[in-house]
């Protein structure tokens, strides 16, 4: 009983951390810019098909691929926000947020032109059906990465906001934009940087998500309601909040899925945000902000 | 009051109409044939969620393309138009109204999806339109039977009788469990298999269902694993059932696995399963991919000629099967054509074989053409036939 029960809490904190990783992708371009990207999900997958021609069309090694994978990410992130976002005059945050979901649509179709809609496996060497028993509770290679990768890429975004000079300018255009011109920062070049960053994190999720989702052009559109959900649990500006709503609401899920039915296992996720936002309005690990007027 | 000149443009325009509903009507004596063409609508996925099933639509033309190249049926050439609706009903409805208003088709062949066809099918009926072969096997096409709409493809419900039965009967495997998607498409594979069962005395030992759109099925696994079934039965899409083996795989779960014509395509599952796939049952309602059948060579070689481009898959020649019956249809009500005289044509069709299915009948209140679907198995990342075709008693 005992070992079912961590089972499932381990198989809930492994698809737990994939929502966090996504959500951490979200949460960057939400602190600088206050813009939801509807668009992040897309972006992984193209990237994420990207590695996939790398490595099956043109038989690269993973460990080249992968880092010129990252490097494409990069640049798909500043392409989005240079085509898309830029040319917006004096938009409104929803404005913006109407943008994403068009860049959304133009990849989705993009992805599905260039590499078409049949299911393909992704050729990663980090294998999900590699095991370790231990004491009856088993957890894969991929398991055991995925949870490395998101608590290291925690712990480096949020110093990265916290100590070094270029955070710290991201999270002063975010506050005030004219002010942080006015201060000397580049709240362009920020920006852009920011979305380039975003896409990346997307991009480390997207491959490392692939071997268990497999690759199709929709392979996005659950992990990121999920991701969403899990971000707004964390409070959607905490990095921290963000990784810790996406292992509550995985372990719940599975929970759940166990417990009482697999039937409503998905909407479950949902019903955790109404509540925790009717208890916490601002999420569970963000300060509650109070713009004046 | 109306100004006059209002009143003069208003004739005009009325006579506008009147004249050009004159000669379109005087053209030809039924709607969408000419001297020497046939213009039949098709929808389809080709993008979103079920882009894959499109594979249907462009099989379907370029069984058209081979026909046309022999000469056509009784001297008419066929024009196939097909539209993309995503696989979102309301847009399938549109497409059909622009095929039925503005390009004014025969008839529909094909047609992809459950929900999308559902939103179209009383409409054409009501239209006096034909319909054949929808590309989905949902049990109400043809329950209860209407005039215009000849349903072909097996429905899920006899599909998972044949499978269970097998199950029961043949392999003698009494612990069987169910993991459906769901909805329409795994509720009525579910169906078939608890009734099954009840007429044994028994149930399922295990059911679990997944949506759609999930990423996330350990508990399920998890939850079939515990009830130690010796069969369990999938009733999902390939992206899930690809899932569910190396979800099993991991947990070291390994019961024989058993499922619908809907992942028949057993090369493809191998492929994205990475071999997992192995040793799965599932049921066929047409001839596997390498079969020697002379029309499934006949078949293959019009693919390596008109769509070379195209995966020689059971979704892509499929698309030929669901025309078949049309076109057999045409070739009864003979030269001179109209919709009602095509319907009388198709219900002369009984244990029809001349196409890649199996005995297809229709008659005045059987609407269901086939009924029959054979036993396949993966071995060696192919799909080899296990059992001879089987009908529902």
């Amino acid at each position: 009983m005992l070992t079912q029960l961590s089972q499932i809490i381990v198989s809930g904190l492994a698809i737990g951390s994939c929502y966090a990783l996504i959500a951490l992708a979200m949460v960057i371009i939400y602190k600088t810019s206050e813009v939801l990207n509807f668009a992040q999900g897309e972006m992984a997958m193209v990237s994420t098909f990207f590695a996939y021609s790398l490595l099956s069309t043109y038989n690269i090694p993973f460990i080249i691929a992968f880092p010129l994978t990252l490097v494409f990410s990069l640049l798909l992130g500043m392409l989005v926000e240079f085509a898309f976002l830029r040319p917006a005059k004096n938009p409104t945050v929803l404005g913006l947020i109407v943008i994403t979901l068009g860049a959304e649509m133009v990849l989705y179709g993009f992805a599905g032109w260039k590499w078409g809609a049949e299911t393909k496996s992704f050729p990663s060497p980090i294998l999900d059906t590699r095991v370790y028993n231990l004491k009856g509770i088993i957890i894969s290679q991929l398991n055991l990465w995925i949870f490395a990768v998101c608590i290291s890429l925690m712990l480096i975004l949020f110093l990265f906001f916290r100590y070094s000079k270029l955070g710290v300018a991201m999270k002063a255009t975010a506050q005030n934009q004219m002010a942080a011109r006015l201060m000397g920062i580049r709240s362009k070049r920020i920006l852009s940087f920011t979305w380039g960053l975003s896409s990346l994190i997307g991009a480390v999720a997207g491959v490392l998500i692939a071997p268990i989702t497999l690759l199709d052009p929709n392979m996005m559109i659950d992990p990121l309601l999920k991701a969403f959900a899990s971000a707004v649990l964390g409070g959607m500006t905490s990095l921290p909040g963000a990784a810790v709503g996406g292992g509550i609401l995985g372990v719940v899920e599975n929970l759940f899925g166990w417990y009482v039915s697999t039937e409503f296992k998905s909407v479950v996720a949902f019903a955790i945000i109404v509540i925790v936002l009717c208890i916490r309005p601002s999420g569970l690990l963000a300060r509650h902000y109070v713009k004046k007027v | 009051m109306f100004t006059k000149s209002f009143k003069n443009s208003l004739i005009v325009l009325t006579l506008l109409i009147s004249l050009t509903l004159f000669f379109g009507r005087s053209i030809a004596s039924e709607v969408g044939i000419s001297e020497d063409t046939i213009k039949i609508g098709q929808w389809s996925p080709q993008t979103g969620p079920a882009a894959l099933w499109g594979a249907v639509a462009r099989g379907t033309e370029t069984y058209f393309k081979m026909l046309n190249a022999e000469g056509g049926i009784h001297g008419r050439k066929l024009k196939h138009h097909i539209r993309d609706d995503a696989y979102q009903p309301p847009r399938t409805v549109a497409a059909v109204k622009e095929l039925v208003g503005r390009v004014e088709v025969f008839g529909f062949a094909g047609g992809v999806g459950t929900a999308t066809g559902m939103a179209v099918k009383r409409y054409l009926n009501d239209q006096k339109i034909p319909w054949v072969g929808p590309a989905s096997g949902s049990s109400r096409w043809a329950n209860p039977p209407t005039r215009y709409l000849f349903a072909l493809y097996p429905n899920y419900v006899d599909e998972a009788t044949i499978l269970t039965t097998y199950a029961y009967e043949t392999l003698k495997k009494k612990k069987i469990a169910f993991f459906y998607q769901n909805d329409d498409y795994g509720k009525e594979g579910l169906i078939g298999a608890k009734k099954t069962l009840e007429g044994y005395n028994t149930k399922l030992v295990q059911e679990v269902s997944v949506e759609p759109l999930d990423t996330d099925i350990s508990s399920q696994v998890l939850r079939l694993k515990m009830a130690n079934p010796d069969i369990v039965i999938l009733w999902l899409l390939p992206k899930h059932a690809a899932m569910t083996m190396g979800a099993a795989a991991k947990i070291g779960f390994k019961p024989t696995w058993m499922t619908t014509s809907t992942l028949s395509d057993a090369p493809m599952m191998n492929d994205i399963t990475e071999g997992l796939w192995e040793g799965v049952i599932f049921d066929c309602f047409a001839e596997l991919p390498d079969s020697k059948h002379p029309l499934m060579i006949k078949y293959k070689k019009a693919h390596d000629e008109f769509a070379p481009k195209e995966r020689w898959g059971m979704f892509f020649y499929a698309g030929f099967l669901f025309a078949e019956p049309m076109i057999e249809g045409f070739r009864r009500a003979g030269r001179d054509l109209t919709r009602e005289k095509f319907v009388d044509a198709m219900e002369t069709i009984k244990n029809w074989n001349g196409g890649i299915g199996h005995n297809i009948t229709f008659a005045t209140n059987q609407r269901q053409g086939q009924r029959s679907v054979f036993l396949g198995k993966c071995v060696k990342g192919k799909a080899v036939k296990i059992s001879d075709w089987l009908e529902v008693k």
